[in-house]
């Protein structure tokens, strides 16, 4: 009587599976006596061929993927604070991007005129608004420089 | 590259910036975590913290970056949400009749979510594996785990993320 040879636990029950040999023979991470056998064993097992499909399917989707760009300025802020050896006391970037944002923000109701005591609505015009909050929200970036280190560590997750 | 061979933060941010935003992303899932990871890497890179040998850049950048990520995982773990299977075959098998993949299968933002659903240690074997490309014996070195538990955390990574698409 011949058994299938066991070449590890079976996630999907049942310890007479090829298990997570599986894996290693779709990586090419087995030994050439290995992928033999393995092979061998596929052809009578419908259950690791079913296996093999279903983690074949889910190696392709991660491997699918595509890459990730990181938001606009992300590295650029970053090696700013890194010149500056900000990394080790200074909020997280993106917490000081939030502040940038606002700073950015602030400074453009100001330009707009919101809350000025004597607003005039007819000038400056709406061009050259647009053109002052543009040049207000570029500089926002520069406002990162100026923030005082707030000792707050680095985490992430939830 | 400075002259140690060790490569400055500089040269990571510019020339390998998107290679390591991406390793960072597929680990945490959102881009928040992602840039904190990102810029705690880069903290590390720049204090020279890790032993650079030349070789892959960015197999080096991708253990600094996983190992950054679980250090942190598991400095959160007082209170598990994700626990590892304590036995194998407690790991779910895909639905019967699965093999029809629907048209709508795989896409990015699906695997991505099914992968942020994955325990740490699955997760971390699967990007670095099947994102980053590294052979099992370079995550196993990178991971200092066994070359079984490697593959192991892959395969079951890889079953969880198939029962979470089917």
């Amino acid at each position: 009587m011949t058994e299938p040879r066991r070449f590890g636990d079976s996630p999907f029950g049942g310890g007479m599976h090829l298990g997570d040999a599986l894996s290693g023979l779709l990586d090419g991470e087995l030994a050439p006596s290995q992928q033999d056998a393995a092979r061998a064993h596929l052809v009578g097992c419908p259950t690791c061929a079913e296996e093999l499909r279903a983690v074949g399917q889910a190696r392709d989707w991660v491997r699918a993927l595509p890459p990730v760009e990181p938001p606009f300025g992300f590295y650029e802020r970053a090696m700013r604070e890194g010149r500056r050896g900000a990394f080790a006391t200074g909020p997280s970037l993106r917490r000081r991007a939030g502040l940038a944002a606002l700073g950015a923000a602030a400074a453009a109701v100001t330009v707009l005129g919101v809350g000025s005591p004597r607003p005039n609505p007819a000038s400056p015009a709406v061009p050259r608004l647009v053109e002052a909050h543009a040049t207000s929200a570029s500089v926002g970036a520069d406002l990162l420089s100026k923030l005082a280190p707030v000792a707050v560590p680095v985490s992430f997750g939830r | 590259m400075a002259g140690s061979g060790v490569p400055s933060w500089e040269e990571v941010a510019r020339n390998h910036g998107r290679f390591l935003y991406t390793v960072a992303y597929r680990l945490t899932g959102n881009h928040d975590d992602a840039q904190d990871l990102v810029q705690e890497v880069l903290l590390r890179v720049r204090k020279g913290l890790e032993t650079y040998r030349p070789g892959s850049l960015e197999g080096w950048l991708s253990r600094i970056t996983t190992n950054t990520f679980l250090d942190e995982t598991r400095r959160r773990r007082r209170r598990p949400v994700d626990p590892l299977p304590d036995e194998p075959d407690r790991v779910v098998p895909p639905a019967p009749g699965a093999d029809v993949a629907a048209a709508s299968e795989g896409l990015p933002d699906d695997v991505q979510d099914a992968l942020r659903r994955l325990p740490p240690e699955y997760r971390a074997a699967v990007v670095m594996c099947d994102v980053v490309g590294l052979s099992y014996q370079e995550i196993s070195q990178s991971l200092d785990v066994p070359v079984g538990t490697v593959r192991s955390r892959i395969h079951r990574g890889r079953a969880l993320l198939r029962q979470a698409l089917a």
